[in-house]
């Protein structure tokens, strides 16, 4: 048995669904979360013993489709015949959320109507009379809240004792022609009248919509184009400051002195064993891995409070604050989302893109979203912050708001590489009701990541940390390296072509680049290499390094100073993300063209970047500019040189697929 | 060989072993990023179905 979970975007659709499986899929209090249908079977405790699956949906007004996701429910529930539909009401706002009731209850499919966010109404004096909605439905209606459970087994028994039934619908649409625009608005507003009129006799509210709120005037500031750039900087630099240089290195220091200890204590018990088997072991995993773990704490905070921002609607104002900016550099409205998205993982953040229409514009977004430093580049960016620049909250907040900047520069050049002129579009967002964050779901949330986290370093991290000790340890004849002929090793013959490369850069260093290579595999690897090949667990103790002079201590060891780190940490945040976030970005491309540029705008973006912040850098600090400013320059030129080809390219093909007539030349021949 | 040796040896062939199993069991079932929470796995694999095979 199914039963389809359908409703208007924000209703709390899968919170319920979560509740309801005992899944965690990601859920936010603003609409467009769910971008496509997700299906897991009800906990036995709901489902009686019987095997029914839930299928939630993503929000849909209407059963016409605007949008991409709203196609996916409007067709699901017109072709694939669930066995019951729970239809989640937002309680708040009756009125909006019934239009697509009627529709839904109009397919003949038993309906069962949960009437969500009750407490909201409770509190806001507003009062629905149940009995009465139900008989105008012609169906069930039950209150809930998704999350704190209530009503949720009443619902469910019902939507399963009410299966294969056949619902009669309290409102008929009139068998109009649908090609025809005005009958099929004439028709709507029919719709809305019939609703309007079911919500004047069952509900009654003590707010009017009409009137102006608190909130109201909260959001005149908070979405001003300027204040509210103002403030989302400030808010985004408090987030960063209380996660990366106040309450996150305080957890953390507790935390690597426990990890230094208990690598001092493995490389102790194999004293007396073979030293490539004490390096795999206390350098390699505890070491490597150690050193990922160690930014736990940062990563926690950070997606505590950015959890607790989405559930007081914070987020959903900073949406509608971008989206003009957005638009004018050739993006749409709704890219906005991915980008907030993106701060998490840069992978959901390329999947939200499916929920744009306009197909340059879903390209260009997956290809620019991953420009946000998601949390896997958080313990890079703590680590050289915490290194280099005393633990400095402004590193972070800089890497964000750079990372902005570079998708806007990209979405200009995306536009005018494809020869783009301005479109207006729409983005049509509800602003949530504020509310208090619940400290249970940003905690649940934070365990969620904090879980996630710990599974890539103790999978992903800790193999590609024992590959790296070995090709480390190593050399082509599979000998032990001697000490001092380290840049023997496999590790270092395969890195080094790529560290000339870097040179320009002011990192062209054998470690470096392989610890830059293996970020591709998961970001959080260029710290745990660094680890390795620098055999610099202590290197995360930011506290220790505070003592030492910051960059002085790592600088001698690694050869960089605190320009070249800048622009080092740079290039690890904007060249290609994980080779995971490019399969995403492949699979809502379905362009191999489009791959490719995305791949090769991003190794450039975090190549001049670098280029720039190293050479500009060295001229300021130290006078001069720095070594391979040439071959830097060239390899700026050829990227130009490039860029105009392709862009030569893409209008002669654009020329070719619009042009009504070949050129006068020919027509006259 | 001593004792600690042979641990050391045991713990890390087990260790990698369990590291690379998860890894393969994770692809196999549709996982993009290991670890990654909502990162989206094989549709049929979220109704309990090999993603392989058709979903029930």
């Amino acid at each position: 048995m199914r039963i389809a979970f359908a409703g208007n975007p924000n209703s709390g659709k899968t919170t319920m669904y979560n509740a309801l499986t005992g899944r965690s899929e990601k859920v936010g209090n603003w609409g467009g979360v769910t971008v496509g249908s997700k299906e897991y079977q009800l906990k036995k405790e709901y489902s009686g013993g019987q095997e029914v699956i839930a299928v939630d949906l993503p929000g849909a007004y209407s059963m016409s489709p605007f949008t991409p996701e709203e196609g996916i429910t409007s067709e699901y529930v017109r072709t694939a015949n669930p066995d019951a539909i729970v239809n989640i009401v937002d309680a708040t706002n009756l009125s909006r959320s019934l239009f697509f009731t009627t529709q839904l209850l109009e397919l003949g499919i038993p309906v069962v109507v949960a009437l969500n966010k009750s407490d909201i109404n409770d509190k806001e004096g507003t009062k629905i009379d149940v009995a009465k909605l139900s008989a105008k439905l012609n169906c069930p209606v039950f209150e809930t809240i998704s999350t704190e459970d209530k009503g949720l087994a009443d619902v469910i028994k019902t939507a399963i004792s009410l299966a294969g039934s056949t619902q009669k619908a309290p409102y008929t649409q009139a068998d109009i022609n649908l090609h025809d625009k005005a009958a099929v608005d004439a028709e709507d507003r029919k719709r809305y009248d019939f609703v309007n009129k079911i919500v004047a006799d069952v509900e009654k509210r003590q707010v009017l919509s009409a009137e102006t709120t608190k909130q109201d005037k909260i959001d005149t500031v908070l979405t001003n184009p300027i204040a509210g750039i103002l403030i989302f900087a400030l808010v985004m630099w408090f987030v960063f400051w209380v996660s990366q240089t106040w309450l996150g290195p305080l957890v953390a220091d507790w935390l690597v002195g426990w990890i230094e200890t208990f690598q001092g204590w493995v490389a102790g018990q194999l004293e007396n064993s073979p030293a490539i088997l004490s390096a795999l072991i206390a350098d390699g995993i505890v070491g490597g891995v150690g050193a990922v773990v160690g930014f736990l704490p940062l990563v926690m905070v950070m997606y505590f409070l950015i959890a607790l921002l989405e559930d007081c609607g914070y987020m959903a104002r900073v949406s509608a604050v971008m989206d003009p900016i957005f638009k004018r550099v050739g993006l749409s409205g709704k890219s906005v989302i991915p980008v907030v998205i993106g701060t998490g993982c840069g992978i959901p953040a390329i999947m939200a893109c499916r929920t744009i229409r306009d197909e340059r514009e879903r390209r260009a977004t997956s290809m620019l979203t991953t420009f946000i430093p998601c949390g896997a580049k958080i313990p890079v960016i703590a680590l050289f912050a915490g290194a280099f620049f005393n633990g400095a909250g402004w590193v972070s907040t800089l890497s964000y708001f750079f990372g902005l900047v570079l998708i806007f520069l990209g979405a200009l050049l995306i536009k005018g590489i494809t020869g783009y002129k301005y479109r207006k579009s729409f983005f049509i967002m509800e602003l949530p009701k504020y509310k208090a964050p619940s400290l249970k779901f940003a905690f649940r949330s934070m365990m969620e990541r904090a879980k996630a986290y710990i599974i890539k370093a103790g999978t992903i991290i800790l193999v590609c940390n024992t590959i790296v000790q070995i090709m480390q340890t190593f050399n082509w004849h599979f000998q032990v390296v001697e000490e001092g002929a380290e840049d023997t090793s496999i590790l270092a013959s395969i890195a080094s072509p790529f560290a000339v490369l870097l040179i320009p850069l002011g990192f062209g260093v054998w470690q470096l680049a392989a610890a830059a290579i293996t970020g591709f595999i998961a970001k959080e690897n260029v710290v745990g290499t660094l680890a390795v090949v620098y055999g610099l667990t202590a290197f995360i103790d930011t506290e220790e390094l505070a003592l030492t002079g910051g960059a002085n201590e790592v600088a001698m060891t690694m050869g960089l100073t605190s320009v070249t780190a800048l622009a080092y940490l740079f290039f690890n945040l904007y060249t290609p993300p994980c080779f995971a976030a490019i399969g995403a970005m492949n699979s809502e491309m379905k362009s191999k063209g489009w791959l490719w540029g995305a791949i090769g705008l991003q190794l450039g973006t975090g190549y001049t970047v670098a280029f720039l912040v190293n050479q500009v850098g060295t001229l300021i600090t130290e006078g001069h500019l720095a070594a391979g400013f040439v071959p830097g320059l060239i390899a700026e030129i050829c990227m130009v040189i490039a860029l105009v080809l392709i862009a030569k390219k893409v209008r002669a093909h654009f020329d070719e697929q619009y042009a009504l007539h070949k050129k006068t030349a020919n027509a006259a021949a | 060989m001593n004792m600690a040796t042979v641990i050391a040896v045991i713990a890390l062939v087990l260790i990698i072993f369990l590291a690379v199993r998860y890894i393969y069991k994770e692809k196999k079932k549709g996982v993009r990023c290991i670890g990654c929470p909502y990162a989206g796995t094989c549709q049929k694999h979220q109704s309990g179905n090999s993603c392989d095979k058709p979903a029930v």
